[in-house]
């Protein structure tokens, strides 16, 4: 099964949205990290010229009065360090705040007026170095490195917390799009789920055509689909009058032809007589096949149990001086979608064939199958039976039409091929009443 | 007998008014419904013949309007299409039994003959009780088993009467049942061919006269 609009769609805008909103998050989180980093950076420079202000090489050595510019520096471990160390790299000063050398350490390449900035949460002992060389003047013009360092975890916290809010925030966007999205999109999909219905309810004849309300795109197709149904009913209606006028126009020249044969001297009429009865048996096989409508793409379902009781009503008054006793058994009220009229036909001729044959006692029973299960309608008779060549003949599809006789079969020969096309089947049997069993199943 | 038939087709038309004839029934024709419904609606019959498939007025329609005007005599209908839609709704209509074309003309005169013998209330095709048999299929009837002749119109005397037991038929009634339409009548004739089946018929006297009013056929032949 290919993918459905919903899903296509949903498929596409979560793609695109993932993609993108990741993208932008990434973004923004390094982004945030840089200026974080530079903030630090800038920090760590004012920390170094207020050194550079408060520095007093008179004596030797170099020393920083108290208090320190910055009372974090006075206080051992406190996340912020310094340390000053002459051209050779030995140290001259260092923080209090620092209890070992290695803390700030020492770049000898360091060029006078040159800053260099390092480290960060990749660099050892998570720590920001920012080192400053700057030629002394006051004393011998000796060259000075200042060096500050401090701990990256603060920053690294501010980091963190942003970054969880960032993708929390994403986050809560992409669930709203997505849901907006489902939203819109079972909206804009609701007419055709309409439409899908309705034409539902046009197969089983619960509504005539498709209501009118449908948004432009689906106009056009529904005005289609109700003209093809219109059209369909139409051909059909015209197609099953032209097959009658053809039957009228053929039977009742054969009608006159039949009489007056039997006035033709002896010898000629046996030739005759059986020549005409193959153009009837024909014409009446090939007519009834022709105006059989088969399954229908629309059509009220047939209810079987009034079909059953019009048409025995109608046999019992053509067969009044038979008196014949039927019994109809119907489990449950059963429906067969498909044309009326060729329903009618199946059960017309079954049941007359039942009603010519039977002594007296003639059975209609069915039942529609289980879910999904075939319905099975049988009609039984305490006749004769019907012998064994007979249904052969009726139930091989083979058979050409003119090879029965009138009479002999061509009602069951129809009512076999009708059920055929209605994808159904035709058994004939023996019945406990005595007689034959047609045994019909339908889809 | 008097039958109608309502047929279109002239051939046909012919053929079954021929054949009925020759079987003993009086016969009228009518071409299109509208004729039919003039005809079934002044005349009364033993039976109708009714294509389905007619001009002006359509076969289904006429058996119904005769129906609604109380006209009670059997109809057999003969459809060309042959599709269990017009069989159901010609019964449905008020007809009697359906015949599809191309038929035997054995078999419309067997249905004819049991439509007319049901609708007077005889089950097999030999009708009469007790010493007078009258077999409508072979147009033959015996008193105490042995075949006695009659020319036709005796036959259709004593079968219209036989058909109409206990009940006062008038001479009219008779002459309309036995003639044909155009047929020079004379009801002083029926008394002639009353005087000589009482006399093939003696010693029974199953026919009699009532005074001013016409005959009655009184199986036993007490009054």
């Amino acid at each position: 099964m290919k993918p459905g609009i919903q899903s296509r769609l949903l498929v596409t805008t979560t793609l695109v949205l993932g993609v993108s909103l990741t993208l932008a998050a990434l973004v923004l989180d390094r982004s945030f990290r840089m200026s974080t980093l530079a903030g630090a950076e800038e920090q760590l420079r004012l920390v170094t010229y207020s050194l550079m202000g408060a520095v007093d090489t008179a004596g030797p050595g170099v020393a920083v009065p108290d208090p320190l510019p910055e009372p974090r520096l006075d206080q051992p471990e406190s996340g912020l360090y310094a340390s000053i160390s002459a051209r050779d790299g030995s140290i001259l000063w260092r923080s209090p705040s620092a209890l070992t050398d290695g803390v700030t350490p020492v770049a000898s390449d360091l060029q006078p007026g040159e800053f260099r900035f390092s480290g960060g949460p990749a660099g050892p002992a998570n720590l920001l170095h920012l080192s400053y060389a700057v030629i002394w003047e006051d004393a011998q013009e000796s060259v000075l490195a200042f060096h500050v360092a401090a701990d990256w975890a603060p920053f690294g916290a501010v980091v963190q917390s942003f970054r969880r809010n960032l993708y929390l925030g994403v986050g809560a966007v992409t669930a709203l799009f997505l849901l907006a999205q489902i939203l819109a999109v079972r909206w804009a999909l609701r007419p055709l789920r309409t439409m899908a219905q309705e034409v539902r309810e046009m197969e089983e004849g619960r509504r005539e055509r498709l209501s009118s309300a449908y948004p432009s795109e689906l106009t056009g197709l529904a005005d289609n689909l109700d003209r093809f149904v219109a059209h369909e009913e139409r051909s059909r209606s015209r197609y099953r009058k032209a097959m009658e006028d053809l039957a009228h126009s053929l039977k009742t020249p054969l009608a006159v032809v039949r009489n007056a044969i039997e006035e033709v001297p002896d010898e000629s009429r046996a030739l005759l007589q059986e020549q005409l009865d193959r153009m009837q048996s024909t014409v009446t096989h090939q007519l009834s096949r022709a105006s059989l409508a088969g399954p229908v793409i629309v059509g009220r379902p047939v209810d079987v149990a009034a079909l059953v009781e019009r048409l025995v009503r109608a046999l019992q008054t053509a067969y009044r001086d038979k008196d014949v006793q039927v019994s109809v058994q119907l489990a449950q009220p059963i429906q067969v979608r498909g044309d009326e009229r060729d329903l009618m036909e199946i059960l017309g001729n079954l049941l007359e064939n039942a009603f010519k044959y039977t002594h007296s006692r003639v059975r209609v029973s069915g039942q529609s199958g289980d879910a999904g299960g075939r319905l099975t309608i049988r009609v039984d008779d305490d006749g004769p039976g019907i012998p064994r060549e007979v249904r052969e003949v009726v139930l091989n599809r083979g058979t050409r039409a003119d090879e029965l006789h009138p009479g002999h079969g061509i009602g069951l020969a129809v009512v076999a091929e009708l059920v055929g096309l209605y994808g159904g089947k035709l058994g004939i049997g023996e019945s406990d009443l005595g007689g034959a069993r047609l045994q019909l199943e339908l889809p | 007998m008097r039958i109608l038939i309502v047929e279109d087709e002239a051939e046909l038309q012919r053929q079954l008014a021929e054949r009925l004839k020759s079987a003993g029934y009086v016969v009228d024709v009518a071409k299109d419904g509208e004729e039919g419904l003039y005809y079934g609606r002044e005349y009364d019959y033993e039976a109708a013949v009714v294509d389905l498939g007619l001009p002006k007025l359509g076969g289904l329609e006429l058996i119904r309007r005769l129906r609604s005007a109380d006209r009670r005599f059997p109809v057999l209908i003969l459809t060309a299409r042959g599709n269990w839609q017009d069989k159901v709704e010609g019964l449905e209509a008020g007809a009697d039994d359906y015949l599809t074309k191309p038929f035997q003309m054995e078999e419309l005169q067997a249905r004819l003959n049991a439509l007319v013998r049901r609708a007077a209330g005889y089950a097999s095709p030999v009708i009469g009780s007790g010493a007078i048999a009258l077999d409508t299929a072979k147009k033959e009837v015996r008193l105490h088993d042995d075949p006695i002749e009659l020319t036709a119109y005796e036959y259709r005397v004593l079968e219209y009467l036989m058909l109409n037991p206990g009940r006062v038929v008038s001479k009219t009634e008779l002459t309309d049942h036995i003639y044909e339409q155009d047929f020079d009548r004379d009801s002083n004739v029926i008394e002639v061919f009353v005087g000589r089946l009482r006399k093939k018929l003696d010693p029974l006297n199953p026919i009699r006269t009532v005074r001013g009013q016409g005959y009655r056929f009184t199986p036993e032949g007490n009054v």
